[in-house]
């Protein structure tokens, strides 16, 4: 029979106040947003504070009231954190939507990893808890159950229902008011006499909806068991990663390249698993050091990742002895290749052309393959980039032009040419400018005799200097 | 007695195409840094128009001009460059090209730089290999010798004015190994923006 867990984090942005302010605890305590309390504890409870509240009637009510905002980033990373923990327990473990810290978990089967069900959920809580978070968890046999069970806090927050009656049962005598409803929906129903769950679940799906609105259909289906949907985990978007600290600090590419296999062969094997290939692999090799090597296609071989590893650290030794390693590898899906019986096979193995690019950039730096692309200026350098080519070529289409230009050669950089001052003009000048929104320059190109063919030159500032060459 | 490579090829009409220097390491020099870069497009442009996955090897210093390469008609997307910090490394990457045979025209653009006697058979034994056209260009005058004794053909990019902005550009044999010396190529090419 299947089982659905629910761990509920309450309040979840004033735990994270808290957490980061331990101190304010024992106090009344407040998270503000937009000038109002959003959530607030016991002691602010106590003395009059009251979610909705301004907060300066708050401090008027409560003037030992301790209140921050708390950003949506910071219970962001709580969720995450918990998500990250929550992970090891489950198979599957879906968030709810928006800020809410709850979560689903299949607990299905797992009660003979862990000797039972309720063993299960003790180390679920106790690895939440370790997080310095308070969490209450339900493990029942439906969605909206184990969620009303978590949310209402039934068992003190840990209760494990032994079969879907027990549940229906216990879940049926839940306030409505514990569940942290809409305000406006629970006030209504409570008009009416309607408190408990089961009293909801009771009323007839029609009238619901054209009483309460949607989401109070929504609720009721659930409630009712007439919507059922699974767990849709979230893709886990954590990169792999494997690390180690040495002992004895590695000054050996030989030695060090077979640490580095040790880990990369089980991260490798993890990868494969989740049907994922490796598109970058970042190695860290010490504080202020990290290469990255992009192999010519996603790749989980790990001989030819290796090899290309090899080759970058022998083109560029690491300073002194490594004395840790991190490996973190960026996956992407593994593409399935269609086999064609009767494609056309091209002359050249496009892969291995990839490869042997790849093998070049693993041994002279990830800048040195590359390809020009075309830009819209005006000075010479500005006129093209070097893009750093990734992957195999594409198919060359070139175009077929009615006389062909000369084609220049350009320097790096431009070079202090004085002689091109007393050089025979060919052709020029030419005034080119460019950069005017940044720095303008401003230069006087010309062609002129140089002493083995033409020189492409510019005079700026007064000086002259060369920045290519002709036929 | 005539080399059976030579029987079992045509002799082709232009010593300085594709089709004449695959599975050949040769040589285009020129005196000046921007002498052989045309004739090199041209090989390009053809290698590409066939089909064949080209690469271009250039060390520091400086390398073509990619507006004007554009403008040969050249498909930059589908030009591998490589750029190496010295002429050593950029050996090694070219033999890495070279032998995994999926190029099939491989520049390397060394200036004035040496190419030891053993990268130069290395070279030459995977181009006959792999079918592939290896070509070196180099910055020397035409009596200067050539890179060594594993070049098979040796060509000189010879430039004259053809009128106004316009120039012929002239590739000599200077050396063949499969076909004899002095044939010559030549195109009339138009001159950078400007120049007339």
């Amino acid at each position: 029979m299947d089982r659905t867990a629910c761990v509920d984090l309450p309040a979840l942005p004033l735990q994270v106040l808290l957490l980061g302010r331990p101190g304010w605890a024992s106090g009344p305590a407040a998270v503000v947003g937009r000038g109002r309390i959003r959530w607030a504890n016991r002691a602010a409870r106590r003395a009059g504070v009251r979610p909705g509240t301004g907060h300066a009637a708050a401090v008027a009510a409560c003037p030992a009231l301790r209140a921050a905002p708390v950003a949506a980033a910071e219970i962001a990373t709580a969720r995450g954190r918990a998500l990250a923990v929550l992970r090891g327990f489950s198979p599957a473990v879906e968030p709810a939507g928006g800020a809410a810290g709850t979560f689903w978990l299949d607990a299905t089967g797992l009660e003979r990893l862990y000797g039972s069900v309720d063993r299960w959920a003790r180390e679920v809580a106790g690895a939440v808890e370790a997080l310095g978070l308070r969490a209450r968890i339900a493990v029942g046999f439906t969605r909206f159950g184990a969620w009303a069970a978590a949310r209402a806090g039934l068992g003190r927050g840990r209760v494990v229902f032994a079969d879907p009656g027990q549940e229906g049962a216990a879940v049926g005598r839940v306030p409505l008011a514990r569940l942290g409803l809409a305000p406006g929906l629970t006030t209504t129903l409570e008009r009416l006499g309607i408190t408990t769950v089961a009293a909801f679940a009771a009323l007839p799906a029609g009238g619901v909806r054209e009483r309460f609105g949607p989401e109070a259909l929504r609720l009721h289906r659930l409630a009712t068991g007439r919507a059922w949907a699974p767990l849709v985990p979230p893709p886990d978007t954590a990169l792999p990663v494997a690390a180690a600290r040495f002992d004895h600090p590695e000054d050996r590419t030989d030695r060090l390249l077979f640490r580095i296999k040790e880990r990369l062969d089980p991260l490798l094997r993890q990868m494969a698993g989740r049907g994922e290939a490796v598109a970058e692999l970042r190695l860290g090799l010490g504080p202020g050091r990290e290469e990255r090597i992009r192999p010519a296609a996603p790749a989980c071989d790990g001989r030819r990742l290796l090899d290309l590893v090899r080759l970058r650290l022998e083109a560029a030794a690491p300073a002194g002895p490594v004395e840790e390693l991190r490996l973190t590898a960026v996956p992407v899906r593994r593409q399935p290749v269609q086999v064609e019986l009767f494609a056309a096979r091209p002359r050249r193995d496009p892969d291995a052309a990839a490869r042997a690019l790849a093998r070049v950039r693993a041994e002279l730096g990830n800048g040195a393959v590359v390809r020009a692309v075309l830009r819209d200026a005006h000075l010479p350098e500005a006129r093209f980039a070097w893009e750093p080519l990734d992957g195999p070529l594409p198919g060359p289409r070139p175009r077929a032009v009615g006389m062909r230009p000369v084609v220049r050669r350009l320097l790096d950089r431009p070079v202090p040419a004085p002689e091109a001052a007393r050089a025979p003009t060919v052709a020029g000048p030419f005034e080119v400018s460019g950069g005017w929104w940044h720095r303008e320059v401003r230069r006087e190109y010309r062609f002129v005799r140089g002493p083995a063919g033409l020189w492409w030159v510019f005079r700026a500032g007064g000086r002259w200097y060369r920045h290519g060459e002709g036929p | 007695m005539v080399p059976a490579r030579r029987l079992a090829r045509d002799p082709p009409r232009d010593a300085w195409a594709l089709g004449a220097l695959a599975g050949r390491l040769a040589e285009l020099s020129g005196p000046g840094g921007g002498s052989c870069l045309s004739p090199a497009f041209a090989l390009v442009w053809d290698a590409q128009r066939q089909g064949e996955p080209a690469a271009w090897i250039a060390t520091a210093g400086g390398t073509f001009f990619p507006p004007d390469a554009a403008d040969v008609g050249v498909d930059l997307a589908a030009l591998a460059v490589v750029r190496a910090p010295d002429a050593r490394r950029a050996l090694r990457a070219a033999g890495r090209l070279v032998q995994s045979g999926g190029f099939g025209l491989v520049v390397l653009d060394l200036g004035r730089a040496p190419v030891p006697v053993p990268d130069q058979a290395r070279l030459a034994g995977l181009a006959d290999r792999h079918r592939v056209a290896g070509v070196c260009l180099t910055r020397k005058s035409p009596e200067a010798p050539s890179l060594g004794p594993r070049v098979s053909v040796r060509a000189e990019a010879v430039w004259e004015r053809a009128g106004p902005g316009r120039f012929r550009c002239r590739v000599q044999t200077l050396k063949d190994r499969l076909g004899p010396a002095g044939r010559a190529s030549a195109e009339v090419l138009r001159g950078p923006d400007g120049l007339r």
